[in-house]
């Protein structure tokens, strides 16, 4: 069917509700990349076949992630008029207890990790019930209780594959109002005045892109989103995408219709096969509700989003070669100006968003930009979805508002170093990003704050060193990586990131000597303000960060007086 | 991009300067003979920004900022320092990972000296039975003339990163490429090696891609690659005279003057 009135929309949603609260026990896996690499698959079938055989009336279902990835597999539990439960640690071997609990409708403790009386889906809101009080409520654990669940608002408690559950949580239904009832200008206005900035690192204003792209000469233009996520550590993109790939779409096609353009491309690294395989069954599923496609919701705008996938090379996330990769040409940044705005995708204007900056458009639309720039500091308003991994006790994806320490990220939620271990360090914006000290833990996650500690927001990954982490080995692994994933094209790059590497490569080996370091700092400052583009001139950051910061375990490693200069 | 045509004047080094609106500044440089080292620039090709030695500062409300003359568009006001201490302290370095990676190249060690720098503190590479001799920097002049300006695309960029040679596609013989030699002709560091045979061009460089020759139907002498001749004819207007086509330039001379 296709959707063209709010009767329409109502109907779907009255199907998606029944999926979501069915008149009999419905069991939803856990089935994100990372629940099915904790088994996830295994236990869905061996529960399709525990309820097959025994003939049971349970429906039994996929969800997407909720971001515990610690308590993975995780597998949510609805009983009519009962709280929904989340249970964790399933296997194979527990899942005829998970039968057993939900028929006698009484959950197993030891697998029960906390119950959801109602959820809000901030555009929407699903009431589950009362009861199993002996269960912790979802606040009363901190690593849930901490976070503010925004663009994570469905991850985990809808089936990603299933678009009426999304339309039942509220989704399309902002679409539906903009698309029949904003003036285009107003929604870039609105998107403005929420004060929403570019989630893929660079912290541009979303706003003002769009109205820069808008106002570029040309018909033909093009929105691209950006799903090449490739920090190591990092998958906030990929989990938006499999736990809530409509999410994504609503974005796009809102602001689509913002900027007046038709055509929408997504360009996602091939690493992410799921992601992909979800956002192909979505955008199908949104063209057979007549969400994507010609005259969406009966109005006279049309909007097709295609698929474009990358060949894996990290450097394709930045914008010029992202766009060069998807013209087919080899995958190298040329200089801006032209930006893309300007001259993106085969020479059209061309607007680049990360995927988690699309993800925030429905809900600003939806709730409005005061409300959306509740969240937040001055300057970095809403929440930003990072994963929090590396030696910390709950590694999982998280959702804070921008401005919150790292210090309530790493202790509150996180529950501090992996098995009581003292932390050292976090890493954040992955290989482009710095090491801040446990010293300066009181830093709030914002844009500003962590350029000033001479590291940076990047897409999100937070990667948590205790105290057995050597500092030297750290900045080369990241160096190691930088310097693979460099794409050849200017010197510094190139061959400077190879030759940081080495001399780091001499320094853990105990072969080197002071003028190494001195060598190493004045290479690493020639590399930051040489290199072409983003990746070159932020690749030195993690040696510079620990150069500054752990200067003692360089020192350390320093062989005074080598007989021979060290080489 | 706009070139307006409007006569517009910038200061360098202090110094002001006309030059035409939209020109790139090391045009402009290297027509007021300031010395700004680069490798990868030609003016018929687009801009590419790849070798940084041409970094200058652009001052702009008394702050600078870093970026290269290669890519710069001259326009009003334009304020420019191409040897400040923080220019010349990178482009050492840069000169000095250019001696690591072309340890061969002659050109790179002129180029170097002129700047005090004699030695390398980075590790050079070693060079055994490279195709390009030890000299290429990967500016890709050969690889963007052969692309953008003969379209044979014969030549590109193998692997990435510090693992980044230019050869041929499976780096076998390729039939693209014509044998015209543009490549040799545009290299900075005279890393392209050719040979001429007699009735074989061998692109010494190029995965060793022979490419015949073709006699003057006169004199017997070879005039030149036979497909560079070819898509040469092909593209005269008016046609030559078919007699005159097979002659090399002194027999078409005596030819005509007969």
């Amino acid at each position: 069917m296709r959707i063209a009135s709010p009767e329409d929309l109502d109907a779907v949603r009255k199907i998606g509700l029944f999926k979501i609260q069915p008149d009999r026990p419905r069991i939803a896996v856990g089935l994100a990349t990372c629940g099915i690499a904790a088994g996830g698959n295994e236990l869905y079938d061996r529960l399709g076949s525990i309820i097959r055989e025994g003939g049971y009336d349970i429906e039994l279902t996929k969800s997407g992630c909720i971001g515990f990835c610690r308590q993975e597999p995780i597998v949510s539990v609805t009983i009519p008029h009962k709280p929904l439960v989340l249970l964790h640690h399933v296997t194979s071997d527990t899942a005829e207890d998970v039968i057993k609990g939900v028929l006698q409708e009484d959950i197993p403790k030891n697998l029960a990790l906390c119950r959801v009386k109602e959820w809000d889906h901030i555009t929407g809101m699903i009431q589950y019930g009362e009861g199993f009080e002996t269960i912790p409520d979802y606040h009363e654990i901190p690593f849930f209780s901490n976070q503010h669940k925004i663009i994570l608002r469905d991850a985990g408690f809808i089936n990603p594959e299933d678009i009426t559950e999304y339309i039942a949580a509220g989704g399309y239904s902002t679409a539906f109002s903009v698309l029949t009832g904003r003036d285009p200008d107003s929604v870039i206005d609105e998107v403005k005045r929420s004060g929403l900035r570019g989630r893929g690192g660079a912290g541009f204003p979303t706003g003002l892109k769009w109205e820069i792209t808008k106002k570029a000469p040309g018909s033909e233009k093009f929105i691209v989103c950006n799903a090449d996520e490739g920090d190591p550590g990092a998958y906030m993109n990929r989990n938006e995408m499999e736990s809530d790939p409509h999410m994504l779409i609503e974005g796009m096609l809102i602001g689509a219709y913002a900027m007046g353009i038709s055509e929408g491309l997504i360009y996602i690294r091939a690493e992410y096969p799921l992601a992909i395989e979800r956002l192909r069954h979505a955008i199908r599923e949104a063209k057979s509700y007549g969400l994507l496609g010609k005259e969406i919701f009966g109005t006279d705008f049309s909007f097709d989003i295609k698929i474009a996938i990358g060949a894996g090379a990290f450097v394709c996330g930045e914008s010029t070669a992202l766009v060069a990769s998807i013209e087919g040409k080899i995958g190298r940044p040329h200089p801006r100006p032209p930006r893309l705005t300007d001259s993106g995708v085969w020479g059209r204007p061309t607007d680049l968003n990360n995927v988690e900056t699309w993800c925030n458009v429905p809900v600003i639309m939806a709730k409005g930009a005061e409300w959306y720039s509740g969240t937040g500091v001055r300057g970095n308003s809403g929440t930003k979805v990072f994963s929090l991994v590396g030696k910390v006790d709950n590694p999982g994806m998280i959702e804070v508002p921008l401005g919150t320490s790292l210090h309530r990220i790493i202790y509150d939620i996180g529950g501090g170093g992996a098995g009581g271990k003292r932390v050292k360090a976090v890493q954040t914006g992955g290989p482009s990003g710095g090491c801040i000290p446990e010293r300066f833990f009181n830093t709030g996650v914002d844009f500003e704050s962590l350029l000033t500690m001479g590291s940076m927001m990047g897409s999100g990954g937070l990667v948590v060193m205790d105290e057995d982490t050597d500092m030297v080995d750290i900045a080369r692994y990241f160096i190691n990586f930088a310097a693979s994933e460099s794409c050849g094209k200017c010197l510094p790059c190139r061959e400077g990131l190879k030759h940081t590497l080495l001399i780091l490569n001499r320094i853990l080996a105990g072969k080197a000597g002071v003028e190494d370091i001195t060598l190493l700092e004045t290479l690493a400052d020639t590399i930051q303000a040489t290199s072409l583009c983003g990746l070159g001139q932020t690749a030195t950051n993690p040696v510079q960060t620990t150069l500054k910061y752990f200067r003692e375990e360089y020192d350390a490693l320093i062989v005074q007086d080598l007989p021979d200069g060290g080489r | 991009m706009d070139t307006t045509g409007h006569t517009v004047t910038i200061t360098i080094n202090k110094n002001q300067y006309q030059a035409v609106e939209g020109e790139i500044l090391l045009e402009v440089a290297r027509r007021e003979k300031i010395d700004i080292p680069h490798l990868c620039y030609e003016s018929s090709l687009s801009p590419y920004g790849a070798c940084r030695l041409c970094m200058v500062e652009v001052v702009t409300c008394g702050k600078t900022e870093m970026t290269t003359a290669c890519t710069v568009r001259v326009h009003r006001g334009l304020e420019i320092l191409t040897d400040t201490p923080d220019v010349i302290r990178h482009r050492k370095i840069l000169l000095e990972l250019y001696l690591a990676e072309a340890p061969h190249s002659d050109v790179i060690k002129a180029m170097a000296i002129r700047y005090g720098v004699t030695k390398t503190r980075f590790l050079k590479k070693i060079v055994t039975g490279d195709p390009l001799l030890g000299r290429c920097v990967l500016c890709g002049l050969c690889v963007r003339v052969c692309n953008e300006i003969m379209g044979a695309g014969a030549i590109g960029f193998v692997n990435r990163g510090p693992y980044t040679i230019v050869s041929t596609p499976f780096l076998e013989e390729n039939p693209a490429c014509m044998g015209c030699g543009t490549c040799a002709a545009v290299c900075p560091t005279h890393a392209i090696g050719i040979e001429d045979t007699g009735e074989k061009r061998i692109m010494r460089s190029w995965s060793g891609t022979p490419v015949e020759m073709i006699r003057c139907a006169g004199c017997g002498g070879y005039i030149g690659p036979k497909p560079v001749m070819e898509y040469a004819r092909s593209r005269i207007d008016p046609v030559m005279a078919e007699e005159l086509q097979e002659l090399c330039p002194a027999c078409r001379r005596k030819q005509v003057t007969r």
